[in-house]
């Protein structure tokens, strides 16, 4: 190694060694007592533990770390990628949905076929990803956005899935939030080499992947096959991560903050970079788990490491976004006309005569008694309609809520991806309304508004102080909104399986369940829809002008800093009504505002009625659908347009190539 | 109550209940139910005593469909403090009878079955039923008592799996503890556990059970993976349990459930060890 190279690689080995040590101090705490035990006759507890359950344990931690580590930079070398990892491009989810689905209707598939069935899974979600990305020449953003949507999909099918089988699927929801719990060395003895398999075929690619860093032209006029190595590269970062999730689960985040603290504490090289994310992986994974179970003692085994690892992930890449270099420029979205879909004039009466006909069909038509599709008994129409009216008007209230924030947000970021829900906004609301839960013992209508608000507000100051500072690089602020979104599952996710009562009222609501949802609750939804909608259309001036950039706002005299405050704040307030009845998964945010845009509605009155008649549709109709597709059982109304959401939305960014 | 007629004017008769246990005695007690709350699970978790076709699905019992509710127009709702949530909209819908069996202040469980099966009982004009279903489930602990006495039947320590590394054991003051002492089996497992009946264990705290006679048994339904995996787990295979003849998988048996899961309970015990020593 030349002395430069020595030099720069100090800063990662520093950082990766402080966080072994760490993690050895720990994992000292836990296994010096069965050391020091004398030993017993007979079956020895402590001994027994610390051999078959106690240290295999820390050995998959140290692997599955790697494995993750070394996935995400290689996804992030050969996408150029720095939001690239297993957790941000969907490849983990996709693993965990084929399990989810294999393990449910095809349990002969899994003794020998595990690693397969993940492998299917990831694959199919990387290709879906990639089928997509290409259209836009692999942009970051357009990756990550798709990685996203399939992520969210995989999610909501899988949470369905979980709510339909509830008793029967306990193991299944501890194991598919990433639990390192084990009982022999089977499993770590397994991933050894088909880790050290691939990790040997990375090193084989370690020299051409260099090369690329020369830009593309540079590569092929060196005579490298630049297709066939990113293939490589991804297949062998796809298998990594469904290897994992296969053994241990849904590992987050641990793919995205390993090579993101080796590049910012020095490691330049490719070759530095893969090598030092791996060893990072591996001690990070290892440092969370033993923190883990050391802290939380007897319940260790219950928490999902998996989801710690998403709660400490995030809140340590926010801090360090600042320091991010974005390398990698954003391919700057033409300021696109009406989409092919563009309906031209008809557009907006057209989807207010949809909304009408969802709402007359949500309120009318459903199941009777026997199974069967009718409309309500006359003798009972009455109560038939009064159960029915809070819903249907909740979630009309609140999609268009949703709606409306996600145009205003992407007016404002001039981001099309910006939504409350890819921001992490919804993700704020939760976080609030999770503390209200937590700190008040029966919080009423008005608390859980005003801890959701107040969340919401937080996300979005913090949104707003970084636009101030960096001019809204969109990277960061959808970088620190996916960190959001994961922190809140991720809590919500441990909380669930601490047992704890109000968490199962938590994970209920978070899944976007309109059941609870009775007359004021209704109201106040669209009271504040009404309200909100009606000062949003009155911005309209702002909303026209702020994405044409800040010099010609200032030039017709905007207020620039203070008219988008107010504009944020009106979104996080929308945010917060609406996450309130429908949860934080909906979605609606970041369709209906496409939607509108696709039919035509350019301008920003007619594409905020628009998008909140489309939103406000869906939103009734998904809720519909959850009601009545599995009568007299229900489907969570954010987890059916979740689903019915994303395929949509994949379709879309197709047609826009 | 004895005195009340065994049909009187006004007894409900369309009843919906959102709890197994209280279905499957009304079922013993003569009536069939006009609904229950997520009867698609009934065969994994009930199997017995069997749920007549005619009765409806009310959905999940955390969602009671309140749509098939406003439809059946019910005389009677059945429900325990689980469902404690549901019970403002529930009692605007139609009378609610709420029995409490599992509350932190109930203690032993069988005797508060017993109890709740009388009220039951009392409210739908079931008393005379009610108590001779009562006396046949006191024979039947008596006779399965008798059968086991002559076999020295060793202590039983029962759990179910939730993965093949934790399970959880059932012990005083639950329902299985209960109908242990009643049919003259020990329970091996000695600590006190919640008012459900059960505590979460690892496997390998199982080893806290010395007595070299204990059997282990494990109630259906069992995670897919969970038989495979204990085969090859060192933690599992050191266990006196992991020795052939000292752990068996039976069929389910509702833990929270009321007189009829006891007795199911008791006669899956008996069968077990009349046939397995």
């Amino acid at each position: 190694m030349t002395g430069t190279s020595t030099r720069l690689s100090l800063g990662p080995a520093i950082v990766t060694l402080a966080m072994a040590l760490l993690a050895a101090a720990i994992a000292w705490l836990q296994v010096a007592p069965a050391l020091e035990a004398a030993p017993a006759a007979g079956y020895d507890v402590p001994r027994m533990v610390l051999l078959y359950s106690t240290l295999p344990r820390m050995a998959t931690a140290l692997l599955a770390g790697a494995a993750l580590a070394l996935s995400g930079a290689l996804f992030q070398q050969v996408l150029r990628n720095p939001l690239a990892s297993p957790t941000t491009l969907g490849i983990s989810a996709g693993a965990n949905l084929a399990l989810a689905i294999a393990t449910l209707f095809a349990p002969a598939l899994l003794g020998f076929g595990r690693d397969l069935v993940a492998i299917t899974g990831s694959g199919i979600a990387a290709a879906l990803v990639f089928m997509l990305g290409a259209r836009r020449g692999f942009s970051p953003f357009s990756l990550v956005l798709s990685g996203l949507v399939i992520s969210l999909w995989c999610g909501a099918l899988s949470a369905i899935l979980m709510l339909l089988n509830e008793r029967y699927l306990i193991s299944l929801f501890i194991w598919g939030s990433g639990s390192l719990s084990q009982q022999s060395w089977s499993i770590p003895l397994s991933l050894l080499p088909k880790i050290g398999a691939i990790a040997i075929l990375s090193a084989l690619i370690i020299r051409p992947l260099s090369l690329l860093e020369l830009g593309e032209a540079g590569a092929s006029a060196l005579g490298l096959r630049i297709a066939q190595l990113r293939f490589i590269a991804v297949a062998a970062a796809v298998t990594l991560a469904a290897f994992v999730t296969s053994a241990v689960g849904v590992i987050g985040f641990i793919g995205l903050v390993a090579p993101t603290i080796a590049r910012l504490s020095g490691a330049r090289r490719p070759v530095e970079i893969l090598v030092w994310s791996t060893l990072m992986g591996a001690s990070l994974l290892w440092f969370a788990d033993s923190g883990v179970q050391y802290l939380a003692g007897a319940m260790a085994d219950f928490l999902p490491t998996g989801a710690v690892t998403a709660v400490f992930g995030s809140p340590l890449l926010l801090l360090l976004l600042p320091r991010l270099k974005t390398r990698h420029r954003i391919l700057q979205g033409r300021t696109r006309q009406a989409g092919r879909l563009a309906i031209g004039p008809k557009a907006l009466p057209l989807a207010l005569v949809t909304v009408i006909l969802a709402v007359l069909v949500a309120l009318f038509i459903g199941r009777a008694i026997d199974g069967t599709w009718a409309l309500p008994d006359a003798s009972i129409a009455s109560e038939i309609l009064g159960l029915r009216t809070p819903r249907v008007f909740a979630a009309l209230a609140s999609g268009a809520m949703l709606a409306v924030a996600g145009v205003i947000l992407q007016r404002l970021t001039g981001n099309e991806m910006a939504s409350p829900e890819v921001l992490g906004i919804s993700a704020g609301a939760t976080f609030g309304v999770t503390i209200a839960v937590f700190a008040i013992a029966a919080p009423g209508l008005a608390s859980q508004l005003g801890f959701a608000a107040f969340g919401a507000l937080v996300v979005l100051a913090v949104i707003f102080a970084f636009s101030v500072r960096s001019g809204l690089a969109p990277e960061r602020v959808l970088l620190a909104g996916i960190a959001l979104s994961a922190m809140v599952d991720a809590v919500v996710g441990i909380l669930t399986a601490s047992g704890d009562p109000r968490s199962f009222f938590l994970m209920r609501w978070m899944s976007g369940s309109t059941y609870t949802i009775d007359g004021i609750t209704a109201i106040t939804a669209s009271v504040a829809a009404v309200i909100l909608i009606a000062t949003a259309f009155s911005t309209r001036r702002w909303l026209d002008i702020l994405p044409l950039g800040p010099q010609a706002a200032t030039a017709v005299g905007l207020p620039l800093t203070s008219s988008r405050l107010a504009l944020f704040g009106l979104a996080g307030l929308l945010s917060a009504a609406a996450t309130l009845s429908v949860g934080p998964l909906s979605f609606i945010g970041l369709m209906a505002p496409h939607l509108a845009r696709e039919a035509g509605l350019v301008r920003a009155l007619p594409q905020m009625a628009g998008a909140a008649a489309i939103g406000g549709g869906l939103m009734v109709l998904a809720d519909w659908v959850g009601r009545t597709v599995v009568f007299p059982y229900a489907i969570p109304a954010g987890l059916v347009s979740a689903l019915v959401g994303a395929p949509f939305l994949m379709l879309m960014l197709r047609r826009k190539a | 109550m004895a005195a009340l007629p065994a049909r009187a004017e006004g007894v409900p008769t369309k009843i919906v209940s959102l709890d197994y246990g209280l279905a499957s005695t009304m079922l013993s007690l003569g009536v069939t139910p006009a609904a229950v709350a997520s009867l698609a699970d009934w065969g994994r978790w009930m199997v017995e005593p069997e749920m007549p076709a005619s009765v409806i699905d009310l959905g999940n019992s955390w969602e009671v469909n309140f749509e098939i509710l406003a439809a059946l127009k019910p005389d009677l709702i059945l429900t325990t403090p689980y469902l404690d949530t549901l019970l403002p909209r529930l009692e605007a819908t139609a009378p609610v009878l709420r029995l409490e069996i599992f509350t932190p202040e109930t203690g032993e469980i069988l005797p508060a079955a017993i109890a709740a099966t009388r009220k039951l009982a009392a409210a739908i004009g079931r008393a005379d039923e009610g108590e001779r279903f009562l006396a046949g489930a006191e024979a039947l602990f008596a006779d399965c008592r008798r059968r086991l006495e002559p076999l020295s039947p060793p202590p039983l320590a029962l759990v179910s799996f939730m993965d093949a590394r934790h399970a959880r054991i059932y012990g005083a003051p639950g329902l299985f503890d209960n109908v242990l002492r009643k049919i003259g089996v020990e329970n091996a497992w000695k600590e006190e556990s919640n008012f459900w009946g059960y505590q979460t264990i690892g496997i390998e705290e199982l080893s806290r059970i010395t007595d070299p006679r204990a059997r282990l048994i494990a109630f259906e339904p069992l995670p897919g993976d969970v038989l495979p995996k204990l085969d090859q787990s060192p933690l599992w295979q050191a266990l006196p349990f992991a020795r052939p003849g000292h752990f068996s998988v039976v069929p389910p048996a509702l833990m929270f459930g009321m007189v009829n899961e006891a007795t199911r309970f008791a006669s899956i015990i008996t069968r077990e060890l009349e046939s397995g020593s």
